[in-house]
């Protein structure tokens, strides 16, 4: 049994010889084969050194140290007791309020703001995928809000939704939608998916970008062909579009999750995490543990919570693709 | 041709030798942060003027972005690389000194003759628990009450001396004014300020004589009840309360939609343009024991490790303490000059909010020098504050909280 | 009704509209800030009671002549440009070749490596800035475009890596075979067939790079600020501790999203040109 995302994965023309490539099969494939599997080939490594040199020293030095302050009594202004004290700091994480508030708002973060920002993205992409002649512009400008530095960012949806003087607010009163005007960001019910709407705005061209880029991958002879087979738009859509489409979109997926998960500067600049603590995700507290707490110690075992919870979002994938690279 | 390449060669090595000579007389560098509200200033001319004075300093003056100044400063100083001398603020210096990274003053000021030209009250506020002194102060930043004379007219209400004095006029002014309430709380970062006035001048102190935390004392209970209840229950702030920040808070009084807030001298010209004499300020009210305002200060320290360069970041701090100068920055910065012989200054148009400063100079007072109070003001109070405006949990519970965040 | 007519009536339904109303959403705030940047100072304000002002009485230009002539917004551009430009070359350079290596060889360490690049992403950056600032410290390099260029062309490794091999799985195998078969040896095979083809999803990962860089604050904050000045510093500095330097701050924000916008006009077209040049190649 081949799994969906690997029978896609080799587009069409390339699909025979790939598969006999995989299985190292017929003799005509040997041939070029024995440059993909060579024993002790030094090739693949020497392309890989670079970004892996680069990326050790730059990211991984600097997190094996902040992993190395998780398990210790870290806190800055207190030099004379900082100590090794093994896995205290995570059960302390275990018993915090806060800790598993801030858990259950980034599973509400990350979730929703990916699936908010993949739809819009992948309208936007097939949209700006037809010809039409102002569609470089319309291409162009709806990068914007992904150009914008995240304090303007932030800085805008704040006044915009703002509950005296708000724009957004105005606008809806307007058009009938709202009697009165709303605080959005001084409620604890809406003060969550108001930022997230705000990180959405600010995310979803990324994905038209990716999708799109995507989309071109797709030949142009499997629609004409479907054309001829009298399929409707919709069929095309799931059956040719979606499924090419799809490795390059779940690996957009992947990467964004970790980075939406990250992301901290919007929520702290529009909230503050706040009120109360109905915006504090994961990253977010433990940048507040580490910058005005100084304790960097638990701030550290809030960072590797938030390691280990991406991993288990992201694990059914990895072992899907990891599985899928086993047959080959 | 071999003429003229000696010539070169002569005039490179002559060159060097003079350039080399140069640098041997040793131009200390000062490496200083500071930060402005108004991008549109800086600091060149202040440090012209120094750096007439002293030929053998050069100010490498650095406008690190008020948003992350704080963080900037703690990573630089925990990587072991922190700027020489720097701007910071009073609810940093317990975290900076148990960190090792500020040096005493007392040496210097026991030689400085501009010591005894700084307003009194400043040193006292200024000195660290353990006695020594490492901040030296730049500015003064004291909060006040600012209100709308014509509003007070039209309903003919009085100044209050008292809180609840306080909350009648502002009740009245709700009530009685369209589109308008009567005070504009700060109930996001930075609105201790404004807690503090009411809840801390009424009973409530973080710490006894022994040192226990009794900020969940019965009577800081109950003033803190009397706190929420003026969003809560008598709604007398707009409904945007637990979300607004100063640009918020400033905002709604410079539309129109509060009558009073509360806020220092660096909104005075704003305020001042858009409602002229209609706007005005009084000392805020008395609490059931005494009155309490923040002192918003900025201070300069010194960070440098080494003796050299500590001198010379002395030689500049000291001169932007210094009565001329330290004018000069306070003009920069919209604020109120800590010398003695700045008193008489004249701020024209905003005379009114510079007496309202001084007035309120006598109870001007600071939270308590403790390493957990930056996160006290950052997290801890917005968090539970926001909690309590929203009925989330009861006066007695936060107060329970902001204790254990000092017991723990 | 003509065919023509009505296909032009469906096409402004199931088209142009839809697409001017997505590219309003996107525009929207940026629109908004290009308001407030020509309001003299408070201009938008307006007292309780009055309706929202959707246009101040008397737009001005004064903030962008304050932008340039006293904040010295051009030298933060440059400074923006080469960071954002070198970090692009640079980054792509890295993950190209790390992507083509997982794309297209089978090697032992491949999956832990690949592994790595992603857990390597998972963590909040603001950790990692203490042993981070220390390591630039050490190398000599604070202050410096390198310094910042470094960072962020190392911090999108993991994104640009994984990204690219996508793209790169996407293209079939027996192309760059085939060229091997026709005397060329892997690395040609690699510039000749390979990145032609993947040339949209090389063009989106440079895009990425690109824009995270021009972006981005907590790096620039702490490691340069001084000689080196990126717009997101500059723009922060434009918010005080008692005052936001409001029009001035979406003045610098209309102006940093201009080069970012020319520059991807003239690029997107790469955007589709790869399989089709592709195509005609094999």
């Amino acid at each position: 049994m081949k799994s969906r995302s690997q029978a896609v994965l080799p587009v069409l023309k390339g699909k025979k010889e790939s598969r006999l490539i995989e299985r190292g099969g017929s003799e005509n494939a040997d041939m070029s084969n024995q440059h993909y599997k060579r024993k002790r080939d030094l090739y693949p490594y020497s392309l890989l050194s670079p970004a892996l040199i680069g990326a050790t020293l730059i990211i991984l030095v600097p997190m094996l140290f902040a992993l190395g302050l998780s398990f210790m009594n870290y806190v800055l202004y207190r030099p004379q007791d900082h100590a090794f004290v093994a896995l205290q700091n995570y059960r302390r994480a275990l018993g915090d309020e806060i800790f598993w508030l801030s858990v259950r708002n980034t599973f509400i973060w990350v979730i929703g703001v990916i699936a908010l920002q993949v739809l819009l993205g992948f309208i936007t992409a097939l949209f700006l995928n037809r010809r039409f002649w102002w569609r470089g512009i319309a291409r162009s400008l709806i990068l914007i809000p992904w150009v914008t530095p995240s304090v303007i960012t932030a800085l805008m949806w704040r006044f915009m939704l703002d509950g005296n003087t708000g724009v957004i607010n105005d606008l809806l009163v307007r058009l009938g939608f709202l009697n009165e005007y709303v605080p959005w960001l001084a409620r604890s019910s809406s003060a969550l998916p108001s930022v997230m709407i705000a990180l959405m705005w600010q995310g979803f061209p990324f994905f038209s970008v990716m999708i799109l880029a995507g989309l071109q991958a797709i030949p142009q002879e499997l629609y004409e062909v479907a054309e001829v087979d009298g399929a409707k738009v919709h069929q095309k859509f799931y059956r040719i579009t979606l499924p090419l489409v799809m490795p390059i979109l779940l690996t957009a997926v992947l990467l964004r999750t970790i980075w939406v998960a990250n992301s901290l500067d919007i929520i702290f600049i529009m909230t503050g995490g706040g009120p109360g603590y109905s915006t504090y995700t994961l990253p977010l507290y433990s940048y507040i543990r580490a910058y005005s707490g100084l304790d960097f110690g638990y701030a550290s075992t809030l960072a590797v919570y938030l390691t280990i919870i991406l991993v288990m979002l992201i694990a059914a994938y990895v072992i899907r693709v990891m599985r899928t690279e086993d047959l080959h | 041709m071999k003429k003229l390449t000696m010539l070169l060669i002569l005039a490179v090595v002559t060159g060097g030798l003079l350039f080399g000579a140069g640098a041997r007389e040793e131009v200390q560098t000062v490496e200083f942060w500071y930060h402005l509200d108004d991008p549109e200033q800086n600091l060149d001319e202040l440090i012209d003027l120094f750096e007439a004075e002293n030929p053998d300093i050069r100010i490498d003056a650095v406008h690190v972005p008020w948003g992350s100044f704080h963080d900037d400063l703690i990573t630089a100083v925990a990587a072991g690389n922190p700027p020489d001398a720097a701007q910071v603020k009073l609810w940093w210096q317990p975290q900076l000194v148990e960190m090792n990274a500020l040096q005493p003053l007392d040496g210097y000021l026991a030689d400085w003759d501009g010591y005894d030209d700084v307003l009194d009250d400043l040193w006292e506020l200024t000195m660290h628990s353990d006695g020594n002194q490492y901040y030296l102060p730049l500015q003064m930043v004291i909060l006040y009450m600012y209100y709308r004379v014509d509003v007070f007219d039209e309903l003919g209400l009085e100044i209050p001396e008292t809180k609840e004095a306080f909350l009648d006029v502002a009740r009245t002014i709700t009530e009685e004014k369209e589109n308008m309430y009567g005070f504009g709380i700060r109930g996001a970062r930075g609105g201790h300020d404004y807690w503090g006035s009411f809840v801390l001048s009424s009973g409530a102190e973080f710490f006894d004589d022994q040192g226990n935390v009794v900020l969940d004392s019965p009577e800081a209970v109950e003033a803190n009840q009397w706190y929420i209840d003026l969003y809560h229950e008598h709604q007398v702030s707009p409904p945007t309360t637990p979300a607004d920040g100063f640009v918020e808070v400033i905002d709604n009084m410079l539309t129109g939609r509060t009558a009073m807030t509360i806020h220092h001298i660096g909104s005075a010209q704003q305020m001042h343009n858009q409602f002229g004499e209609d706007i005005s300020a009084f000392p805020v009210p008395a609490g059931t024991v005494d009155r309490w305002t923040s002192f918003g200060d900025e201070q300069t320290a010194i960070l440098a490790r080494d003796q050299a360069t500590q001198d010379a970041a002395w030689k500049w701090i000291s001169f932007l303490a210094t009565a001329e100068y330290n004018q000069m920055w306070n003009d920069i910065s919209g604020q109120v000059s800590i010398n003695k012989s700045n008193e008489d200054v004249d701020y024209g148009d905003i005379n009114r909010f510079l007496e309202a400063t001084l007035d309120s100079t006598p109870f001007a007072q600071i939270l308590p020098p403790h390493p957990r109070i930056a996160e006290f003001v950052e997290s801890t109070w917005p968090a539970e504050m926001q909690r309590a405006f929203q009925g989330e949990i009861t006066s007695e519970q936060m107060m329970r909280n902001l204790a254990n965040h000092f017991r723990d | 009704m003509g065919y023509e007519e009505r296909n032009s009536i469906k096409r402004l339904f199931t088209l142009h509209l839809p697409v001017l109303v997505i590219t309003l959403f996107a525009i929207g705030p940026y629109i908004w800030s290009f308001i407030t940047s020509i309001s003299p100072p408070g201009g938008m304000r307006v007292q309780a009671g009055e309706a929202i002002r959707y246009f101040p009485e008397s737009p001005t230009i004064f903030n962008y002549v304050r932008l340039f002539d006293r904040i010295n917004f051009l030298q933060n551009l440059v400074d923006s440009m080469v960071v954002a430009t070198f970090a692009m070359l640079f980054g792509l350079s890295l993950s190209l070749t790390a992507s083509f290596s997982f794309s297209r060889f089978r090697f032992p360490g491949r999956k832990y490596f690949m592994l790595q690049f992603l857990v390597i992403n998972m963590f909040p950056v603001v950790l990692l800035l203490i042993p981070l600032f220390w390591i630039m410290g050490r190398m000599g390099i604070t202050d410096t475009y390198l310094a910042l260029v470094l960072a962020y062309a190392t911090f999108t490794i993991p994104f640009s890596t994984w990204m690219m091999t996508s793209f790169f799985n996407a293209i079939p195998k027996s192309l760059d075979e085939q060229a091997q078969i026709d005397g060329c040896n892997r690395f040609q095979a690699m510039i000749r067939i390979v990145i032609p083809i993947a040339m949209p999803g090389i063009v989106a990962t440079g895009i990425y790079i690109f824009i995270t860089a021009w972006n981005e604050f907590v790096f620039a904050s702490v490691l340069t600020g001084r000689s080196v000045q990126t717009i997101p510093v500059a723009l922060q500095r434009m918010v005080g501790q008692h005052e936001i330097a409001w029009e001035l701050l979406t003045a610098g924000s209309v102006v940093s999203a201009l080069p970012v916008i020319i520059l991807f006009f003239f690029i997107q077209k790469r955007l589709i040109s790869g399989m089709t040049a592709g195509a005609i190649k094999s």
